[in-house]
């Protein structure tokens, strides 16, 4: 008993996997083992702190909460019984039912008797004694005299005589004698009442489909029939105060399916119910929105982050597809705080969905005060391609930190729309140098003439002398993309001085003006590459040569 | 204990014993299906006959499998449970009729056990089954298995042997005992049951715990001795029938259960939903739940709302974390008919739970049986099933109908009968052979010239006279009334 004393506590600190909880288990079933070479079973008489083998105290704990003899007296266990095989499975189970017995609270629905009942051993057996006094009534037989109703009397009346012969004589008239020879129909047919097989498949579907069925949408439905036929304001109220307690507890449980059904069902409620009165419908009309509001959102999601086991893609967007517009600000501002990547993926795909179907959100969080928000939602813009997002992005672009423009200016490449475009014309001569690279390459790549003022300011003039090679690249190509035929001259300036006293451009500079003569393609800016093929400058022969072959051979 | 020479891991205790004890049900069923078989055969064909013979083949086979594995093999009946080498045989749908026709060929032949050895062949099951059929037709007498024994024996049969049931006293005070502990559970259950509901009445906190408790006790009843706690159905208290009905409809419908083959929890389930069906009444006024005579329009409605008021009332009975979804269904399923133009009405798509089907057969067993404010004069039971099977438009589900009857005979526990022999009779149990479901068990409570009788005398009415022939028969059904019988005092 102090093994399983001890063991009890080990598996109630530790998990199965642990070596500590391991070794518990294996002591109690070695000592249970040595048990059952000295007898067939345990049976061990359970007193307040004690509990005896055949006379012998064998387990003594005074500490009532300590204790596993008093666990079991509490609550009426005057006896208990083990049978060989118990050390394998049910010991352990047993002890669990005994750590929650001890941790029930006093109003609990279940006290340890109900909890080891519902376990069924099939090797541990227990004597119980009830013990708070039922008001149970004793079933006793009645007093002499005649039945529930009847007063006495000759037969007929209410109430039967006891007299013998007026009982024959009404046996007489209620039967009258058989007669000899006649059979009874009943005697042959003996399988009127028999099950088929076809009724006992029946039978078995049913009790199966019982226990497959969803009972939480099945009382909901119920709810919901309740709600729409029954016009009392008091029914109709009381229901709806049923439906709002339930929807927490329910999305405490993950059913995140049923409370998408009840927020569906109450828009049905709304068109199809007859007499809702203004205050019912108000609330039915504003369940969505509240679930859609931050905090709601925010034990939702925290739940799902923190659960164990999470509902699938389609059982979230059922829920999230009858959320309101509002709440996608809250969900864009969780995604980056969502530890399991699983639930990130989950409600990424879900918010998408929240975002392509309401532009309008998606301006209101690309202008949440929280920084989180907003780039989180510039991203989903840019994935999803959303072509209303630009208008949201330029204050971005103008006043955010260097993340989110950069952030901006990647969506808004992939979006890609004239709107977007127009911001990528400003962000060239945005303050940061990644912004700047970013949208001058896109710029260029797509042939975005309008740009070309800008950039061909930047090539030619000063702002790119302290720029670093990669960002100076990128500007003379796009300038190069941008230009054609006509920019063939003033690449060409910077890239062969002509004369002694002519500016001498540097080496880096002058190696991406052979890169943007590269991007023209034409046999005149061939023309100009090759006279500085063996320029001395390794990094201007190198660009002049890769430019030579994006050119591509003289015809 | 020591690894086995060859250090392959050896099965557990219980992986041993459990697997034993599946395969002795499996094995254990099939071989009283096979007997069956055999009986019946015998019965109707002569021996030459390819059925019969080929029923003997089977039995052959059925043994000898049985036999290689157990090495000796013992059926034993103890009360209506058969046990094949102490593995009790669960009673369900596909086994019922063999197991009950099995058990009334031995109890006619006062055998309590067989035990079979190896070494058992054909020709020796053979004259077994065929000394079996013979002996009970026969009229009852005390040395008729002694008689069979040494039939046995002159015929041959060395390794099959008969034995008388265990002790006639042990089972009269098991019998008693069980009884006592029927009452003791019927009672808390009452108890227990009027408590909560004049809880819920009162707007106080339930206590749940308590009715998980008392109906752990009738599911435990109910799979130790049915019938003694089916018998205190018959108590129909006229001032506590919200309490006793309630009870009453989760005994029977936990006893229907039990013969669906549910498992244990699944009884508890079914039991749980059956006690509060009708919580919801504990939210319709008195004055219209007792009111003497016919009920209003308004009323009506009202009454009508019990089962809907049954769900809402569930709800408030505990958190949200522990809602009884499937009692909800129930109490708000019970009146609805199979069809669903019962109540209330439903909109969203709907299909009955199968626990709604048992319970609306009990609650409507019981509730036609009893006597009310509205119904001075109860139905006799077998009216009451005669309707219920016949009459379609009534709603119930007809095999569930037809499972219930089997359950308790047409002629139900607490029946009171005339036998053509002038004697009065209250129904003690169904005949354990449904092939005998016209002829229950009967006590027999007054004697031709009319005496009273108390205790009375338990007869069997399947059991045939020397002739063959039936020496009493129900002729009528009639109100005990009549006759001063309480009939709640014979089984109580």
């Amino acid at each position: 008993m102090q093994i399983v004393s001890k063991g009890m506590r080990a598996t109630q600190l530790y998990m199965p996997n642990n070596p500590v909880y391991q070794r518990a288990v294996e002591n109690i079933r070695t000592a249970f083992r040595q048990i059952w070479q000295a007898t067939d079973d345990l049976i061990l008489d359970i007193g307040e702190t004690e509990m005896r083998w055949e006379d012998h105290v064998i387990y003594n704990q005074d500490q009532r909460h300590e204790s596993i003899a008093w666990t079991l007296y509490k609550d009426g266990v005057r006896s208990l019984s083990f049978k060989p095989g118990v050390e394998d499975l049910e010991i352990v189970r047993f002890l669990g039912v005994l750590q929650q017995a001890k941790n029930l609270q006093a109003d609990a629905p279940d006290d340890l008797l109900t909890l080891l009942w519902a376990e069924d051993f099939q090797l541990i057996s227990y004597t119980f004694r009830e013990l708070a006094t039922e008001n149970a009534v004793p079933i006793e037989r009645s007093e002499a005299g005649p039945s529930i109703g009847g007063a006495g009397g000759t037969p007929g009346d209410e109430g039967g005589s006891t007299d013998p012969m007026a009982i024959r004589r009404q046996v007489e008239e209620e039967a009258p004698p058989k007669r000899e020879g006649l059979v009874s129909v009943d005697d042959f047919d003996t399988t009127l009442y028999f099950l088929d097989d076809k009724e006992i498949e029946y039978l078995h579907k049913e009790v199966e489909r019982e226990y497959a069925q969803d009972l939480r949408r099945n009382v909901l439905a119920m709810l919901f029939d309740l709600l729409e036929l029954q016009i009392y304001g008091t029914v109709r109220a009381e229901l709806i105060s049923i439906v709002e307690n339930f929807i927490p507890y329910l999305l405490g449980a993950g059913d995140f399916r049923s409370v998408a059904f009840i927020l569906r069902e109450c828009k049905v409620i709304l068109q199809r119910a007859r007499e809702v009165i203004p205050e019912h419908r108000q609330v039915l009309e504003q369940l969505p929105t509240r679930l859609s509001q931050a905090d709601a959102l925010s034990q939702l999601l925290q739940s799902l982050d923190e659960a164990t086991s999470h509902p699938t893609e389609e059982d979230l967007s059922e829920l999230f597809s009858e959320l309101r517009a509002d709440a996608l600000t809250p969900l864009m501002g969780w995604l980056p705080k969502l530890h399991n990547e699983r639930v990130r993926a989950l409600v990424q795909s879900s918010a998408e969905r929240l975002a392509q179907a309401h532009a309008g959100e998606v301006l209101k969080a690309l202008a949440s005060s929280d920084a989180v928000v907003q780039i989180e939602m510039v991203r989903v813009a840019g994935r999803l391609k959303l072509t209303g997002a630009p208008e949201g992005m330029g204050p971005l672009l103008e006043h955010g930190e260097r993340d989110l423009k950069l952030a901006v200016v990647e969506a808004l490449t992939t979006i890609g729309s004239p709107s977007a475009t127009r911001l990528l014309e400003k962000a060239i001569d945005d303050g940061e140098r990644d912004v700047r690279i970013t949208a001058v390459k896109f710029l260029g790549q797509r042939g975005h003439r309008n740009a070309f003022p800008r950039i061909e300011a930047a090539v030619l003039g000063a702002k790119l002398k302290e720029a670093d090679l990669t960002e100076k690249m990128a500007f003379f190509e796009a300038y190069g993309s941008l230009a054609g035929a006509p920019g063939i001259a003033a690449l060409e300036k910077i890239l062969i001085s002509k004369g002694l006293l002519a500016r001498k451009e540097d080496p880096e500079t002058r190696a991406c003006a052979a890169m943007a003569l590269g991007k023209i393609r034409t046999p005149a800016a061939r023309d100009v590459l090759e006279k500085v093929m063996q320029d001395k400058e390794p990094l201007v022969r190198n660009a002049v040569n890769r430019a030579l072959r994006e050119v591509g051979p003289a015809t | 204990m020591t690894a086995p020479a060859g250090g392959g891991k050896r099965p557990s205790m219980m992986e041993t014993v459990q697997t034993t004890d599946g395969f002795l049900r499996h094995a254990g069923r099939d071989f009283l299906v096979v007997m069956y078989t055999a009986f019946r055969s015998l019965k109707l064909y002569p021996i030459e006959n390819a059925q019969v013979q080929k029923a003997l083949d089977d039995l052959s086979a059925t043994t000898k499998q049985l036999l290689d594995v157990e090495r000796e093999l013992e059926i034993r009946i103890q009360g209506e449970f058969i046990f094949v080498n102490s593995t009790r045989l669960r009673l369900d749908l596909d086994n019922y009729a063999s197991f009950s026709h099995i058990l009334n060929i031995f109890q006619q032949c006062g055998v309590g056990a067989v035990r079979m050895d190896e070494g058992v062949d054909r020709r020796q099951l053979q004259v077994f089954v065929s000394l079996l059929l013979s002996y009970a037709a026969k009229e009852a007498n005390p040395n008729k298995l002694f008689e069979l024994s040494q039939k046995l024996t002159d015929g041959g049969v060395s390794f099959i042997s008969v034995e008388p049931p265990l002790e006639a006293e042990e089972d009269v005070e098991e019998e008693e005992r069980q009884k006592e502990a029927a009452k003791r559970t019927y009672a808390r259950s009452v108890a227990v049951t009027k408590e909560v509901i004049n809880s819920i009445r009162m707007g106080r906190t339930a206590n749940v715990k308590k009715v998980k408790r008392a109906v752990q006790a009738i599911v435990d009843q109910v799979l130790n001795n049915e019938s003694s706690l089916v018998g205190l159905t018959t108590l129909r208290d006229y001032d506590e029938y919200t309490f006793t009905h309630s009870v009453n409809v989760c005994i029977f419908s936990v006893a229907l259960g039990r013969k669906l083959g549910l498992t244990k929890l699944q009884l508890y389930d079914v039991g749980m939903a059956a006690l509060f069906h009708d919580v919801g009444k504990s939210r319709v006024p008195l004055e219209v739940l007792n009111k003497d005579g016919g009920l209003t329009e308004e009323e009506w409605r009202i009454m009508q709302a019990h089962p809907w008021l049954g769900v809402l009332t569930l709800f408030g009975l505990r958190g949200y974390g522990e809602i009884p979804y499937r009692g909800m269904v129930v109490a708000y399923e019970h009146h609805m008919k199979i069809d669903l133009t019962g109540y209330p009405k439903s909109i969203r798509p709907r299909i009955l739970s199968i626990y709604s089907k048992i319970i609306a057969v009990a609650d409507g067993f019981d509730a036609a049986t009893s006597r009310r404010v509205y119904q001075t004069v109860p139905i006799q039971p077998d009216q009451v099933l005669k309707e219920m099977w016949e009459n379609p438009r009534r709603g119930y589900d007809p095999v569930v109908v037809k499972a219930f009857i089997n359950l308790i005979g047409i002629y139900p526990v607490g029946t009171c009968v005339i036998l053509d022999t002038y004697e009065v009779a209250l129904v003690h149990n169904a005949n354990p052979d449904v092939g005998h479901v016209h002829r229950p068990v009967v006590r027999i409570v007054t004697t031709p010239d009319g005496a009273l009788l108390k205790p009375g005398t338990v007869v069997d009415l399947s059991e045939k006279d020397a002739n063959g022939n039936y020496p009493r028969t129900i002729v009528k059904v009639t109100d005990p009334v009549k006759y001063g019988i309480n009939v709640s005092d014979y089984f109580v």
